[in-house]
Parts: structure tokens; C-alpha cells; sequence
């Protein structure tokens, strides 16, 4: 028990990964994490709230990039930012996602409304 | 003895190490572990509630990142929006169309491992891609980053305060606020709202009653004739 | 009352006249009452109104320049000249026109200018040398001559109107078969009739006061119309229109001669017109412009005929350019030198030809119209028009325009021409008069003796019978429209034209076969010897009597004489043969004779009028006022006087009219002259009346001339063979070219055309075509199988869009790898 602790810092330490500042490689990694499970959320979940869901981890996803590029803290040696617009635009997505799941939302319960289901695959009445 | 210099040691080896820790680093890696495992249970969970749940928890994480990143205005509208806002709406959603057959609705086996197949394709490339510049590699200078309410408060009255010695010159005359975007998303905002409760609002049914009634009484004074 | 102006005035009148009603029948002719029966009382009414306004002329005429009796048995009075011209000048200044030559004669044996006015209403063109212009030139002449056709057009417009009555409604033309079989039918023709008639009038009034050749030229190609027009009116009838289109054709053969004559007179001496005439100049100055009478005889000749300068600068063309060459500097000097030198080439005989060719031409196209050989063919079968029509082309009109422009350009010819027009004129007068012999056909008979007639007026002419010759044109326009409108009197009872048909008619139709003796008697000139007689006994004997003087001024010539009085005999014969024919003797066809009746009297009216004026026309009333006294007072200056001169045809003299007039030569022509027209009435009584000699015996022991006589001497065939049928030769020639190449060319290169308009017209339908349609199926069919990735599936649309985006990014990552790499 004492001998595995300290191997397991001394793993983390000899990797140097948790004394190593991250980077915005990183918070783009999480994002990408984040956008994929939101598209993946899209294309496999029949619930129309599932799918309402998928894209606002979509937004949240893009978000974490926006900020990650905006972000004085992260900038590395040498490199530019977008700085304040950044921010900004992560504040207009998430009003406007706010907006989007208002207005997707009063769409499902519609669609509730008239079809009695809120299972996406029976909503393909402009099929070709 | 030995107990007490292997603790000792113990001791200040972990002193060592807790002292070589750099916490920021260690911090997001616990967010951002928890944001995109709860991310991942959002796409492996059935259960429309759950999933709520979930998102939840992965949007509360991604606020921790925000903060950790420097930006603390928007982590704190991430929590308050997203997390307090937006998905509340969803939970509404959820408990207004939750009935028995719908709140877990199960996909084929064969969608669910085209989608895996699908997004496991996009994350390589996406990941792919966050490795592809080098500059996004270097690690932070580790600057404090100072509040950034207040720029971002002035610059959505226009006037901008931030200094961003990095931006070429050029960039910077045509730097301006974001007075004529706040407005635009403002009345954006109104009528989404105003639009969303007129889609959502409670519809009489009548038509159904009068088609009835209306085939009643053909039928009616079809059998008496 | 000033006749420079009252006589333009009223005769212009009397000449458009016709042409208003001409104008009027055009275009409402079928609406003047039913089937245009009105029209025929428009059209005579026109008439009549040109002959009041004619005989008003002829009263101003008159009483301006009256008529003294022609002393027949008085001198010569050559030596007198002198005198009376002196007094003449002095007193008889009455007229101040410029244009005019008013000097009235008392003596028209008098060496001065004729009284005549002349002037212009319109000009149509004037540029250079060359001005036409619708003008008159009036003098007795002319104011007689309207007087003349006036009157017997009236009485002719008169006739028709009951002539014509056929055509006030449907006709059936029985010489016309149709082919199947039935005969021609059509609406009548009335209005159209009498269209022409006025419009022929017109046409010959228009020659009449004419100005200068070139209007005269213009009236005479509308005369040579009209008469296509009338001759053709049956135009269904092959034979008609075949004889419209001889008629015409035959007188542009003479009109191309005019018209060379025309180009000699206007290119040497750059005027037509017959009078001088007033005009400003460039410079704006009033100039006498010289006429062609005042150039060939100018007053200062004392009117003999002298070549003109214009023609022997003219002719002597190259002697001229010879002098301006030499004095190329200096033109003022050349000009002078040719001045002074033209009378020396005129001694020299330059322009003589010109003069001659300018006379030959012009007497060319009066030998088409006037018919007379060897151009006469037309006028024979010119018959086939209606007969009131033969009455006015053989009397007034047509052929008269001929004489009648003889008789105007008289002054020009020179004694060569004469002589050819004598000869012309007399081998026409026998000519036609043998072929009158066996004509059967009334008309026929009537056409030829017409031809026979119009030669004696040449022969006048040519003789240097001036006066002789236009007065028989006088006397000869009323016997002759006489006889003409007689036969269509009895043609119109007979419904034939075939004498041997008729007979004995002189009980059936009394004032047809009185008014035709007088027509017969007057054109025979029969008369009591020295005392009295018919019209023709008076212009026939001048005519004889100038004859009789020319062959003994010119013994070589003398056959000319001889000529006439044969020509004499065969008329006297073969018009009381065709009087005995249709009027004596028993009816030959019964049922032709039963059907024949008298003439209605609308048609028997002009009859009457006429002989009256056949009988007296060549009477001199006690003022010694007669045609013959007229028309000596219109005289052309320098022809009274009897003229020897040399000129191409050696020496020629001309004796001088008056001189025939007197003693032993008008003796000796009276006498023959009775002689022979008895002795040919007499043989006609004995083969036609007392039948001692049986006109078929006769016929048959001459032979060979009867057939040659009863084929016309061969003229139409000769001409066929010459002419006819070269042209028509030619003519299939170049047919058979047009049809065989010409149009095989054409053919290919449309046939080629279409060829390859069907090879584009393939690639067309096939390529392009073939294109475009494949086009739209291929997007039709995408357009369908796309149909299929709308599924409507939202979780598929997403799977599409990361699969997209991913591919997307792999391709550009990709393609943006290797152009780094390149």
C-alpha cells in the first residue's frame, strides 16, 4: 500500500504530467471528447430530448475551444490568441443554445402533441 | 523505527511530490476526467433521465474548466444558464413527455456500433487535429489572468479596455466592442421566447369532436330516410 | 376676243373632254344605269361637247382669218409675191403673241408663214437642249381637223350606242368554243366600249394640236393602245386578239423609225417643237428658241428648204473639232470660223443625209400607223374589232394620224423623201386596190380600199399635193366612216360578213343602201365633169390632176400617174362590186335575207348625217368658203412655188399645186379620172348585175392572179417566213434553253439544297436532339435515385453529416499534405 502511492506519483511524475502546465492541445481534447459524444448522442438516441441534449454538449464542446483559444492563461510562448472574442462568442453560444432549446423544445412537445411520441424515427413524413 | 522512517520518508516523499504537483494541471484533469466521462455516459445511458442527469454533471465540469482557463464570466454563465437555464427546460421536457413507453427508448444494436464506428472516426480527427500545431502543444507561461468580467462587461458596451500586446496593429484598429451583437442576440432572445411559448402553447381539440358529431348526424338522417 | 387665247382655250377644251369621260366611264362605267347603259350617253355627250367646242374654234378661226375663194383658174401669181406681202405685213398684225405667226394671208400662194398660234401649258421636262412639253400649234389645219374628228366620232359614239346593244347584257360569243364544247359566255362589255372610244378620241385630238413630235409621239403610242384595246375588245377570239397584238406590233416596227427620226431632228438641232417658241435662257434673258419649221425654212431663204446649220455642223462633226482643236485658246475665234464656214459645207452637201434620215424616220412611223406598204398588214385584220371601231380607225383616227403628221411635218422633207413617199403611196394604193378585187369579206373589202385610199394621200404628199392630199384625208374621213358604218349596218342585219351571202337587200334596208351609194359614188369620185360633184370627184381629181403635173415635170416618174388612174378604175370596179353584191340582184340566202330588217334609227341617224356630208363636203360655198380653200390658207410656207433641186436622188422637181389646178393638166386629170371610174363601174354592173361576163370564169381564166390576189400577194406569209417565224424560233430556242439549263440549274441547286437541308435536319433530330434529351433523362434519373438518400430520418442525416465532414477533412488534410510536400 505505502509502495504503490508513491510508485504511482512517481509514475505520474516521471510522465511529468501533473507538474507540467497544460496547454490548449488539452481543453481541445476535451472538447473533441465532448463534441464527438454530443454528435454520437445525435445519431444513436430516438428520443427527440436525447437528441436535445446531444447538441447541447455539441455547443458545450465548441465552447470549450473557444475559450481554450481565448484564454490569456494558456497561451503559449510565442503564440497569439483571439483573446476577448473568445469569451465573447462563448457567451453568445450559450444564449443562444439557451434560445435553441427553447424554441426545440416547444418543436418536441409539438410533435408530441400530434404524433403522441416523442421517437424521432416516426417523424419522417418529408421523406423522399 | 523503520515504520517511523518509512513513514517519515513516506511522508516527505509525499511532501515532495505534493510540492512538485502543479495543482492547476491537476485540477483540470479532474474536470475535465469528469466532464467527459459524464459525456460518455450521456451517449451510453437509455434512460432519458439519467441522461438529463448526466449532462448535468458533464456541463457543471465544463464550468470548472471555464474557470480554470481564466474565464470566469463565462464559467459563471455556464453554471447559471446552461446548468440552471437550459436544463431545466430539458428536465421539463423530460418530466412533460416522460410516460412509461418513452422514457427509455431502445436503439437497434446496428445503429449503435455505426454511430460508435462514426464518432470514433470524428474523434481521431478532431484529436488529430488538436495535435496538428505545434504552438497549441507549448505548455502555458502560466500567466494570472486577470478578471475578465469587467473587459468583457465594457465590451459589450463597446468600448474595449483589454490590452492585447500579441494582436498585430492592424487587428487592433479594427478591434471594436460588441454593443451591435448584444442587441441582435437580446431581441434574438425575445422572440425565440415569444416564439417558443406560442409553439408550445396548449392547442383545444376541436376538429375531431365536429368530424364526429358531423358524421353522427349524416348518419343519423341517413337511417331515418 | 383674242384667238391666241380663245383658240387654246376652246380646243384645249375639246381635247380633254374625252378624257373626262374616259376618266368618269373608268371608274363608275359599270354603275351608269343597268349593265352601264349610260355610259354610252356620257361618252357621246363628251363628244358632242368637243364638237361645239370645235366648230365654236372654227367660228373664231374664221372670223379672224376668213377664206377667200382658191382661184382655180387664176395665174400664178408669182410675180405678185411683192406686193401682197408687203400689204399683208402692213395690215394684219392681230395678233401680238409672241409665239404666234398671226400674219394673215389674203394670198396663200404668198412665200410667208401660215397664220398659226403655239404655245405650251405644261413642260414636262426642260434641261439642255431638250424641253417636252404638252403645247398646241394650231392653224387651219388643226382647227379643221378637229372639226372633222369631232364629227364623225359623234357620229360614230351615236351608232354604237345601237351597235353595241349585244353587250348591254350577257353575251354568248358563238366563234368561241370553249373546251367542252359550249361557247364562250360572259357579262357584256357596253361601258367598256365607249371607255375606249373616248379615251381614242382623246388619244387622236391629242395628235391633232399637239405642239411638237414629242407629245405628238406620246398621243401617237395612246392611239396605237387604243386600238390594241378595240381591235382586241373580242379578245376570247383567237383571231382578235392575235390581230390587236399584229396591229400593235406592226407599229412599233413603224414607231422605231420615228423614233430615229426623232433622234436626228432633236440631236442636230436640240428642239422638237414645230413652232418657234419663247423661253428665258440660263441668263434669264427672253430668247426666241427656233422651231423645226422656222430651221429648215427660215425666212431669211424666203422659205426654201435649206439644210439647218445644226444638222450640217452636225454632220460635219469632225471638221468642227478640226477648227476648236486649232483654236483651242481662243473658242470665241473657233465659234466664229464655223459660223462663217457652215454655208460653205451646206454647199458642200454635208447634213443632206441627216435630213433625209430625219424625214425617212419620220415617215416610217406613218407607215405603220397610215398602213401603208409595205407595213399594211395590220390594218385588214384590224377588222376583227366591232365595226363602229373600223369606222373610226379607218376614217378620223388612226390611220389619218399618219397623213395628217405628213401633212404637219410637210415643210421638213426634203424632195428625196418625197419622192419615196410618192412611190410608197402608190404601190400601196395598187397593191391594195387588187386585193380588194376578190376580197368577199365586206370588211375586208372596205379595210383594202381604205389602204388603196390612204396610198392616193401619200401619193399627194409625195407629189407635192399638199392640199390635195389632206383634203382627200377630209373627204375620204366621211365616205369611208360612211361605208364603214353601212356595212355594219348590214352585218348587223345579216349577222355575216360574207357578201356572197347577201343580196338584193337594197328592198330590205332602203336607207342602208341609199346612204352607201352615196359612200360608193363619192369614194369612185364620181361627179358631172367640170360642173359638179361628190367630195371624192373634187380631192380625187387634185390628187390626179397633181400626179398628171409631177410626171410631166419629171417624165421618168411618169408611172406614178399611171398608177393613180389604174388605182382609179380598180376602185370604181371593186366598190360597185361589193354595192352590187350586197344590194342588187336577188337574195342569194334565203334565210339570211328573211331575217334582215333596217337598222334602228338611232343607228340610221349618222347614216344620213354623213352622206349628207360625203355628197357636200367638198363643195366651196358661194363665199368661196370650202375645206380646200382652208386648207390652203394653212399652207406651210416655201411648198406653194413650184422648186427644182438637186439633192440625192438627182434632180427632182416639185411642181406647184396650183399650177394642176389650171388649163390642160386638170382638163386631162378630170377626164381620165371620169373615164376610168366609168369604165370600172361599168365592167362591176356587167359581172354583177347584167351578168354578161360571169365573175367565176373570170376567176377562173386568170387563175394563177386570182389566187395570188386572194392570198393577199402572199404578204402575211412572206412575213411569217421572214419574220414571224425566225422570232418564233428564237424564241423556242431560248425557251428550250430556259427550260432544258436554266432551269435544270436551278432544279439541282435546289435539289442539292434539300439534300443537304435533310442531312442537317438528321443531325438536327439525332445529334442535337439526341443531346438534350439525354441531358434531361440522365437528370431525371439522378433526380430519382437521389430521391432515395431523403429518407427523413434525422439520426441518418447526421450520420451523414459527420461521415461528410470526416471525409471532408481527411481529403483536404490529404491533398494539403502533398501540395506541402510538393
Amino acid at each position: 500500500m505505502n509502495l504503490i502511492a508513491p510508485l504511482c506519483a512517481a509514475g505520474f511524475f516521471a510522465s511529468g504530467v501533473l507538474s507540467d502546465p497544460v496547454s490548449v492541445t488539452h481543453y481541445l481534447v476535451v472538447g473533441a471528447i465532448l463534441f464527438t459524444s454530443g454528435v454520437v448522442c445525435m445519431a444513436v438516441k430516438r428520443n427527440a430530448l436525447g437528441i436535445l441534449m446531444g447538441i447541447e454538449l455539441v455547443l458545450n464542446g465548441a465552447n470549450v475551444n473557444f475559450i481554450a483559444f481565448g484564454s490569456p492563461y494558456l497561451r503559449g510562448e510565442g503564440s497569439a490568441s483571439i483573446g476577448l472574442d473568445g469569451e465573447a462568442i462563448a457567451l453568445f453560444v450559450i444564449l443562444l443554445a439557451a434560445a435553441e432549446a427553447a424554441v426545440a423544445l416547444a418543436i418536441t412537445l409539438n410533435f408530441y402533441n400530434n404524433h403522441s411520441t416523442v421517437d424521432i424515427d416516426e417523424a419522417d413524413d418529408l421523406q423522399g | 523505527m523503520m515504520g517511523t522512517l518509512l513513514g517519515d520518508s513516506t511522508a516527505t516523499l509525499g511532501m515532495v511530490l505534493l510540492a512538485a504537483i502543479n495543482w492547476h494541471s491537476l485540477l483540470f484533469y479532474l474536470f475535465a476526467a469528469a466532464a467527459c466521462a459524464c459525456a460518455v455516459a450521456v451517449v451510453l445511458t437509455d434512460n432519458v433521465v439519467r441522461m438529463a442527469f448526466y449532462l448535468v454533471l458533464s456541463l457543471g465540469a465544463t464550468a470548472g474548466i471555464f474557470f480554470l482557463a481564466g474565464a470566469d464570466f463565462v464559467g459563471a454563465m455556464q453554471l447559471m444558464i446552461y446548468v440552471g437555464g437550459t436544463l431545466v427546460l430539458l428536465v421539463f421536457g423530460v418530466m412533460l413527455t416522460a410516460q412509461a413507453p418513452f422514457v427509455s427508448i431502445r436503439t437497434p444494436a446496428s445503429d449503435k456500433v455505426l454511430g460508435g464506428i462514426v464518432g470514433a472516426a470524428l474523434l481521431m480527427v478532431l484529436v488529430l487535429s488538436a495535435f496538428s500545431v505545434e504552438s497549441w502543444r507549448r505548455p502555458a507561461m502560466g500567466l494570472v489572468a486577470a478578471p475578465s468580467a469587467t473587459p468583457l462587461g465594457m465590451a459589450f458596451l463597446g468600448v474595449r479596455v483589454d490590452d492585447d500586446p500579441l494582436a498585430a496593429p492592424v487587428v487592433d484598429s479594427i478591434r471594436s466592442g460588441y454593443l451591435l451583437p448584444f442587441e441582435i442576440v437580446s431581441v434574438h432572445l425575445l422572440v425565440v421566447l415569444v416564439g417558443a411559448a406560442y409553439l408550445a402553447r396548449a392547442k383545444r381539440r376541436r376538429m375531431p369532436r365536429g368530424i364526429e358529431t358531423a358524421g353522427a348526424d349524416a348518419a343519423a338522417t341517413g337511417g331515418r330516410s | 376676243m383674242d384667238p391666241a387665247s380663245t383658240l387654246p382655250l376652246l380646243l384645249g377644251l375639246a381635247w380633254l373632254t374625252p378624257l373626262v369621260s374616259f376618266v368618269a366611264i373608268l371608274f363608275f362605267g359599270p354603275r351608269m344605269g343597268p349593265h352601264g347603259k349610260s355610259s354610252a350617253a356620257v361618252a357621246t355627250a363628251a363628244i358632242v361637247v368637243s364638237l361645239a367646242l370645235s366648230l365654236a374654234a372654227l367660228g373664231t378661226w374664221l372670223s379672224v382669218h376668213p377664206v377667200q375663194a382658191v382661184s382655180h383658174d387664176s395665174h400664178a401669181a408669182a410675180d405678185s409675191h411683192a406686193d401682197s406681202h408687203a400689204d399683208s405685213h402692213a395690215d394684219s398684225h392681230a395678233d401680238s403673241h409672241a409665239d404666234s405667226h398671226a400674219d394673215s394671208h389674203a394670198d396663200s400662194h404668198d412665200q410667208a408663214l401660215p397664220p398659226a398660234y403655239s404655245g405650251d401649258w405644261y413642260t414636262l421636262y426642260e434641261g439642255g437642249a431638250l424641253k417636252l412639253s404638252i403645247g398646241w400649234y394650231i392653224d387651219a389645219l388643226t382647227v379643221l381637223m378637229f372639226v372633222v374628228v369631232t364629227f364623225i366620232a359623234s357620229c360614230i359614239h351615236i351608232y354604237a350606242a345601237g351597235y353595241m346593244h349585244d353587250e348591254l347584257h350577257d353575251f354568248t360569243d358563238h366563234t368561241v368554243h370553249l373546251s367542252d364544247g359550249s361557247h364562250f359566255h360572259r357579262p357584256g362589255r357596253f361601258s367598256r366600249f365607249f371607255q375606249s372610244l373616248s379615251l381614242f378620241c382623246f388619244s387622236m385630238l391629242g395628235i391633232v394640236i399637239a405642239g411638237n413630235l414629242a407629245m405628238i409621239f406620246i398621243f401617237w403610242e395612246l392611239v396605237g393602245i387604243c386600238s390594241w384595246f378595240l381591235i382586241g375588245f373580242y379578245y376570247e377570239r383567237q383571231s382578235a386578239s392575235n390581230a390587236a397584238n399584229k396591229a400593235f406590233i406592226v407599229n412599233r416596227v413603224g414607231d422605231f423609225g420615228m423614233i430615229i427620226g426623232m433622234m436626228a431632228l432633236w440631236g442636230a438641232l436640240g428642239t422638237l417643237h414645230f413652232a418657234d417658241s419663247s423661253g428665258q435662257n440660263s441668263a434669264g434673258i427672253e430668247t426666241i428658241r427656233p422651231g423645226l419649221l422656222s430651221l429648215v425654212r427660215p425666212e431669211a431663204t424666203h422659205h426654201a428648204l435649206h439644210v439647218p446649220d445644226g444638222m450640217v455642223k452636225f454632220a460635219a462633226a469632225d471638221r468642227v473639232a478640226e477648227i476648236t482643236l486649232d483654236h483651242a485658246t481662243r473658242t470665241e475665234d473657233g465659234a466664229s470660223e464655223i459660223a462663217s464656214r457652215v454655208d460653205d459645207w451646206r454647199a458642200m452637201g454635208y447634213g443632206r443625209w441627216l435630213l433625209f434620215v430625219a424625214g425617212i424616220g419620220i415617215f416610217c412611223g406613218c407607215v405603220g400607223k397610215s398602213a401603208q406598204f409595205p407595213l399594211f398588214v395590220w390594218l385588214p385584220d384590224a377588222m376583227e374589232g366591232p365595226t363602229p371601231v373600223s369606222a373610226l380607225v379607218h376614217s378620223a383616227t388612226m390611220v389619218a394620224a399618219g397623213v395628217f403628221l405628213m401633212g404637219r411635218f410637210y415643210p421638213v422633207l426634203t424632195p428625196d423623201v418625197l419622192l419615196v413617199i410618192a412611190y410608197t403611196g402608190a404601190i400601196t394604193l395598187f397593191l391594195a386596190a387588187t386585193i380588194a378585187l376578190v376580197a368577199t369579206d365586206i370588211k375586208q373589202v372596205l379595210a383594202y380600199s381604205t389602204i388603196s385610199q390612204l396610198g392616193y394621200m401619200m401619193l399627194a404628199l409625195g407629189v407635192g399635193g399638199w392640199v390635195a392630199g389632206l383634203f382627200h384625208l377630209f373627204t375620204h374621213a366621211f365616205f369611208k366612216s360612211l361605208l364603214f358604218l353601212c356595212s355594219g349596218s348590214v352585218i348587223h342585219a345579216c349577222h355575216t360578213n360574207d357578201m356572197r351571202k347577201m343580196g338584193g337587200l337594197a328592198k330590205v334596208m332602203p336607207w342602208t343602201a341609199g346612204t352607201m351609194l352615196v359612200g360608193c359614188l363619192a369614194i369612185i369620185g364620181a361627179g358631172v365633169p367640170f360642173v359638179i360633184g361628190l367630195s371624192g370627184y373634187y380631192s380625187k381629181d387634185s390628187i390626179l390632176a397633181q400626179a398628171l403635173s409631177f410626171s410631166q415635170a419629171n417624165p421618168s416618174h411618169s408611172i406614178l400617174f399611171v398608177a393613180a388612174t389604174g388605182g382609179a378604175f380598180l376602185t370604181a370596179f371593186y366598190m360597185f362590186r361589193l354595192w352590187f353584191m350586197t344590194f342588187a340582184g336577188q337574195p342569194r340566202d334565203a334565210h339570211i335575207s328573211e331575217h334582215a330588217h333596217e337598222s334602228p334609227r338611232v343607228m340610221v341617224a349618222p347614216l344620213v348625217a354623213l352622206a349628207i356630208l360625203a355628197i357636200v363636203a367638198g363643195w366651196s360655198l358661194p363665199g368661196g368658203f370650202g375645206i380646200a380653200a382652208m386648207l390652203e390658207q394653212a399652207r406651210p410656207a416655201g411648198t406653194a412655188a413650184t422648186v427644182t433641186s438637186g439633192y440625192l436622188f438627182g434632180s427632182l422637181t416639185i411642181p406647184a399645186e396650183h399650177e394642176s389646178h389650171v388649163g390642160a393638166i386638170h382638163e386631162t386629170a378630170t377626164l381620165a379620172a371620169f373615164a376610168t371610174a366609168a369604165a370600172g363601174v361599168l365592167l362591176a354592173a356587167m359581172m354583177y348585175v347584167w351578168r354578161i361576163l360571169s365573175p367565176l370564169a373570170v376567176a377562173w381564166v386568170f387563175r394563177p392572179i386570182y389566187t395570188f390576189l386572194k392570198q393577199r400577194w402572199y404578204f402575211d406569209e412572206l412575213y411569217g417566213a421572214i419574220f414571224v417565224q425566225p422570232v418564233l424560233g428564237i424564241a423556242s430556242l431560248a425557251s428550250s434553253i430556259d427550260l432544258g439549263v436554266i432551269d435544270k440549274i436551278i432544279d439541282g441547286v435546289a435539289w442539292t439544297a434539300r439534300q443537304l437541308a435533310g442531312i442537317d435536319a438528321w443531325i438536327d433530330r439525332t445529334l442535337v436532339d439526341g443531346l438534350v434529351n439525354a441531358t434531361a433523362s440522365a437528370t431525371w434519373s439522378a433526380g430519382i435515385e437521389l430521391k432515395k438518400l431523403q429518407t427523413g430520418h434525422l439520426r441518418q442525416y447526421v450520420m451523414f453529416i459527420v461521415i461528410g465532414t470526416v471525409a471532408m477533412f481527411v481529403l483536404a488534410s490529404l491533398l494539403l499534405r502533398s501540395s506541402l510536400a510538393a
